[in-house]
């Protein structure tokens, strides 16, 4: 048996450097000072399993608490699950012989079901998998019949990507789906658990595949077998569903245009400060300017409701039973309190069409022509679904209250929406993946040079 | 004159039977294949097929490795409706032959281990029918209250008009009777009046009467309009069901073994009451909407469409099995699906020409899909794998075309294709004479698709459809097993378990036309070896990674899942 005390204080000097290496701390390039465990729980003594939330706290002075599960075996025979498991390896203690090997447990088949009994006591479970590659929690499937997400990154009060849903479901929209059991501990959300739909594929994909068929085929979208029209139309509907029910379930204020305004503006000098304007990624940013300063003079400018927040084709699924609303977070590089938590319902619209661009964009780079009769295709394609997706959205009874009246108004709200949309992605881009950042240039000159629509 | 007289005798009691009377379940594991006996063989000469030509081409269908013939009305009739006019229940059209020849077809295809089901119209009969003929002479016949008659034309407005292209109403006025009479399809089809007992007997009395020449089931014509009540739409009421219990209960007491297809042109979920709660009224029904959902997931490339509508089926009673095909002589037509499903299919087709070309007219499988004979093989091994009994067309198992220039139904009629010989082989009649042309364009014609090319050919579409079945045939899992949707990141691949205590077999399908990569979520089968069910290659057993696994365009596997150490065959 491993002495649990010995090892919890070791803790603090094992983790920074694991912590660095997980893809969901959003830590890795980041210089974490030192680590202390707020809480922490034995949840089993043989296999250990150690529950904990450690703060870790940044060189520019700024602290993020993590949730972990640590499992602890003898290291004298490594168990068969941990082979290739490096990054999951906390660490490997020589003394006292025989030695320790710490590891994130959630790889451990026996101790990710004491985790699951941990949120949901009563359920019989044979099988699990974890699912790769997330960004910011971790979520693993039981049985193909039950998904656990267990929030890595935990901040105070409830996390709305369990509240909204459980609200939501309650009130009838059957487009999200609701907790089968929930963690908490100190008004935290730490967990929960969901009914795992098998079969069910991100929106994401199902339109990639429609776009790689309309290149393969060369025919115009309406006739390209994998149309994604029908969806994209039911996926409005789906959308302004959502906006009524967070409308009657948390209220409804009139817009306030200039505090939009002032956020998109906000945004906009973020990234001027951060580029230069005279390189390839020139931005218009008078005119992107001129666009904002729009917003503040609307003179209806629509309700304030709680939001989405973060909506892309990614965070909806096609199931059986439809299509699912997923990940109520927020956009994750952003603090919860930095969140727009509530906003024009324009701004998750606006997310979606700039989805439907990216979409077509990255299939255009992936079939790796560029000739003009295709970029043609692609355009039509990305017209045909923005329309479609529009006309499932305002053609919904009641989703009009929730605008501003005038459809210019309207219009011009919309392409603000985007066009902020596309200045964040500039700044994502820019830090991540630079060979993109053409794409949501794109999207800003398209609105500044009102094109609208491609 | 050939085909004049039967050319088996029947002697009941003495024919050698391949017939299992115990199996009371065969129709859960049978392949159908459904036969137009005017279509498939002449045997008189006259351009017409017959049931004497029919039997002629048993060894055929055994060949091919079919457990039932299911087929089309042969009943007397003045086919103003196909045939579904029957003017005299207990004869056979005499084009067709006599009541001899169809015990002779009963009696051969028993012999070669295949059963036999024929329509039945329950509902109506032709106007041409003798009871039909004495009910219109007056009000006080003793066959007067054997249809359904009034004064006026208003009753039973709720009930739509079925066929609205040709009739303006349920009701017609008889100039003799002075009366209008209730007819739920032609005009020329009035309904019986199953409220009179008399009636409901002497339903019964013919179907026992095709029972003992030993027909061994019947596929329900248009079964859920048979009574008429008024605040309703005249479908599916619970008197209906009553009655069907009531052929049912006939069916098991005095006939063990025969089956009771329902045709309810319905949506699953309203279907499934056709079983009866306990499974007590009809043994099949057909599964409609499953085969447009399958066009749709290949059109899209995506598995939605029909995982979609499996979901949304209902399970059913145990002893029961729902009929599956690709194409049969009808069409799925709009009208009989629900609004929601309208809605789906509207705007699924609605943009698209080239789906919205093929709604409501009769096509055959190969034009439906361009002649592309690597996505007709993914169609089939769908088909032979989904819950349910498949049911072929007949000439679909050699690709036949069709002629859309016929119009109606008739351009999915045309004759079997046997030979590249005068008329395909169907008939030695003058051309002119055939009931409808064999084709003969260079693409689908009788000189280039026909059964003989095909059978020296070992690999042709004939071929492969017959090994198919044979594996089908050899795994009774695939007509009672579950069915379990798996869980792939590809949403182009269409993955599902059948299994039961003795078989688990694993299906992967690509629904696109480029090849696909999947993973599949398997770590509930870890340990266990796919063995690929046409080849018997053992693939690399399943860990406790995502199995993976990659597709030819339209390509698909069939595993059969072993436990090491347990696979059968010798040892050295």
């Amino acid at each position: 048996m491993i002495d649990p005390d010995a090892l919890i204080v070791r803790l603090p000097e094992l983790l920074p450097e694991h912590l660095a290496r997980q893809r969901w701390s959003g830590a890795h390039d980041r210089t974490i000072e030192d680590v202390e465990l707020r809480w922490h729980e034995v949840v089993s003594p043989d296999p250990l399993l150690i529950w904990t939330l450690a703060r870790a706290r940044f060189g520019d002075g700024e602290v993020q608490d993590y949730q972990l599960f640590l499992g602890a075996r003898d290291a004298t025979a490594l168990p068969e699950f941990i082979q290739g498991k490096d990054r999951e390896i906390v660490a490997l203690i020589a003394e006292p012989a025989p030695g320790v090997v710490v590891y994130d447990a959630l790889v451990d088949p026996d101790l990710t079901i004491a985790v699951l009994h941990l949120v949901a006591p009563e359920v019989v479970v044979e099988h699990r998998r974890p699912i790769v590659l997330e960004h910011s929690n971790s979520s693993i499937v039981f049985d193909e019949a039950r998904i656990l997400k267990i929030f890595r990154k935990v901040e105070p009060g409830p996390n709305p990507d369990v509240e909204i849903p459980r609200v939501m479901a309650e009130r009838g929209y059957d487009h999200v789906l609701p907790s089968l059991a929930e963690l908490h501990r100190d008004g935290c959300d730490l967990a929960v658990l969901r009914e795992f739909l098998v079969g069910s594929t991100e929106g994401w994909e199902l339109a990639r595949a429609s776009v790689r068929d309309l290149l393969a085929g060369g025919l115009p979208p309406e006739e390209s077998g994998a149309d994604f029209a029908p969806d994209a139309e039911r996926l409005g509907g789906v959308l302004a569903g959502l906006h009524l029910a967070m409308a009657d379930a948390w209220g409804v204020e009139p817009g306030n245009a200039q505090r939009w305004a002032d956020e998109m503006g906000a945004n906009l000098a973020q990234l001027v400060a951060g580029i230069d304007r005279e390189g390839p990624a020139a931005i218009p940013v008078e005119a992107i300017d001129e666009r904002f300063a729009r917003v503040a003079d609307l003179r209806d400018a629509g309700a304030e409701i709680r939001i989405h927040g973060d909506l892309h084709l990614s965070q909806l699924i096609k199931t059986d039973a439809g299509w699912k609303v997923l990940d109520f977070e927020g956009e994750p590089a952003r603090r919860r309190s930095d969140r727009f938590t509530t906003s024009s319902p324009l701004r998750d619209v606006a997310g979606l069409l700039r989805s439907l661009h990216y979409v077509g964009a990255v299939g255009l780079g992936e079939w790796g022509a560029w000739d003009e009769d295709l970029q043609d295709l692609v355009s039509q394609w990305e017209r045909r679904n923005r329309t479609s997706l529009l006309a499932g959205y305002l053609g919904t009874d009641g989703i009009g209250a929730l605008l501003p009246a005038e459809d210019a108004e309207r219009d011009a709200l919309l392409a603000a929406f985007e066009l902020d949309k596309a200045v964040y992605e500039v700044i994502y881009e820019l830090g991540h993946r630079p060979e993109h950042v053409n794409i949501p240039l794109t999207g800003i000159r398209r609105i500044v040079q009102d094109e609208g629509a491609p | 004159m050939p085909g004049s007289t039967p050319t088996a005798v029947c002697q009941p009691g003495t024919v050698h039977h391949r017939i299992d009377p115990t199996d009371t379940r065969w129709f859960q594991r049978a392949v159908f294949y459904e036969v137009l006996v005017r279509g498939f063989y002449d045997s008189t000469n006259d351009g017409t097929g017959d049931l004497q030509g029919l039997t002629d081409k048993l060894d055929y269908l055994e060949w091919l490795g079919v457990d039932c013939l299911w087929l089309l009305p042969f009943y007397d009739s003045p086919l103003r409706d196909g045939g579904y006019d029957i003017s005299d229940f207990f004869s056979v059209l005499p084009e067709y032959g006599d009541i001899a020849h169809a015990v002779v077809l009963i009696e051969e295809a028993h012999k070669r281990g295949m059963r036999v089901i024929a329509d039945m119209v329950m509902n109506h009969t032709s106007d041409q029918h003798p009871w039909f003929q004495e009910s219109r002479v007056d009000r006080t016949n003793p066959k007067a209250d054997w249809y359904v008659w009034g004064d006026d034309d208003q009753r039973w407005s709720e009930a739509r008009v079925i066929f609205v292209d040709t009739e303006p109403s349920n009701w017609t006025y008889d100039p003799v009777r002075g009366q209008y009479f209730w007819h739920r399809f032609f005009h020329h089809q009035p309904d019986l009046n199953y409220d009179n007992p008399q009636v409901a007997d002497a339903m019964l009395d013919v179907v026992r009467f095709w029972l003992d020449l030993g027909l061994d089931g019947f596929r329900l014509d248009a079964v859920p309009y048979l009574f008429e009540r008024d605040g309703t739409n005249g479908e599916n009421l619970p008197e209906t069901h009553e009655y069907l219990r009531r052929v049912r209960k006939v069916v098991d007491d005095e006939y063990p073994g025969r089956v009771l297809l329902a045709e309810a042109n319905q949506w699953p979920e309203d279907v499934v009451d056709y079983f009866g709660a306990s499974g007590d009224e009809c043994h099949m029904c057909f599964h409609f909407p499953l085969m447009p959902r399958m066009f749709m997931a290949v059109r899209r490339e995506q598995r939605h469409p029909v995982t979609e509508i499996l979901a949304q089926t209902p399970a059913i009673p145990e002893g029961c099995q729902w009929g599956i095909f690709l194409r049969n002589h009808d069409e799925l037509t709009l009208e009989m699906v629900t609004d929601e499903e309208r809605d789906y299919m509207y705007t699924e087709y609605a943009s698209d020409p080239r789906m919205r070309r093929n709604i409501g007219i009769s096509r055959r499988l190969f034009p439906l899909l361009d002649n592309n004979e690597d996505l007709a093989r993914l169609f089939h091994a769908m088909l032979f794998s989904m819950p349910g009994s498949p049911i072929l067309y007949y000439g679909d198992e050699i690709g036949m075309g069709d002629n859309i220039f016929l119009g109606d139904r008739d351009g999915v009629r045309t004759p079997m294709q046997w030979t590249p010989d005068r008329n395909g082989g169907f008939s030695n009649a003058d051309f002119a004479q055939l009931y409808l042309p064999a084709l003969m364009d260079p693409v689908y014609g009788f000189q280039a698709i026909n059964v003989e090319q095909q059978q020296r050919d070992p690999s042709s579409f004939l071929h492969w459809v017959r090994r198919l079945l044979q594996v089908r045939k050899s795994h009774p899992v695939f007509g009672t097993g579950s069915f379990e949707v798996l869980h792939a990141d590809n949403p182009a691949v269409l993955a599902f378990l059948r299994r039961d205590e003795t078989a688990t077999i694993l299906c992967v399908n690509n629904l696109s036309r480029f090849p696909q990569p999947c993973e599949l979520m398997l770590e509930e089968l870890a340990g266990q070896v796919p063995v690929e069910m046409s080849g018997r290659v053992p693939f690399p057993p399943i860990g406790e990674l995502p199995y993976f696994v990659t597709l030819a365009p339209h390509g698909f596997y069939w595993f059969n899942l072993q436990v090491p150490g347990e696979e059968s065959g010798p040892r050295p």
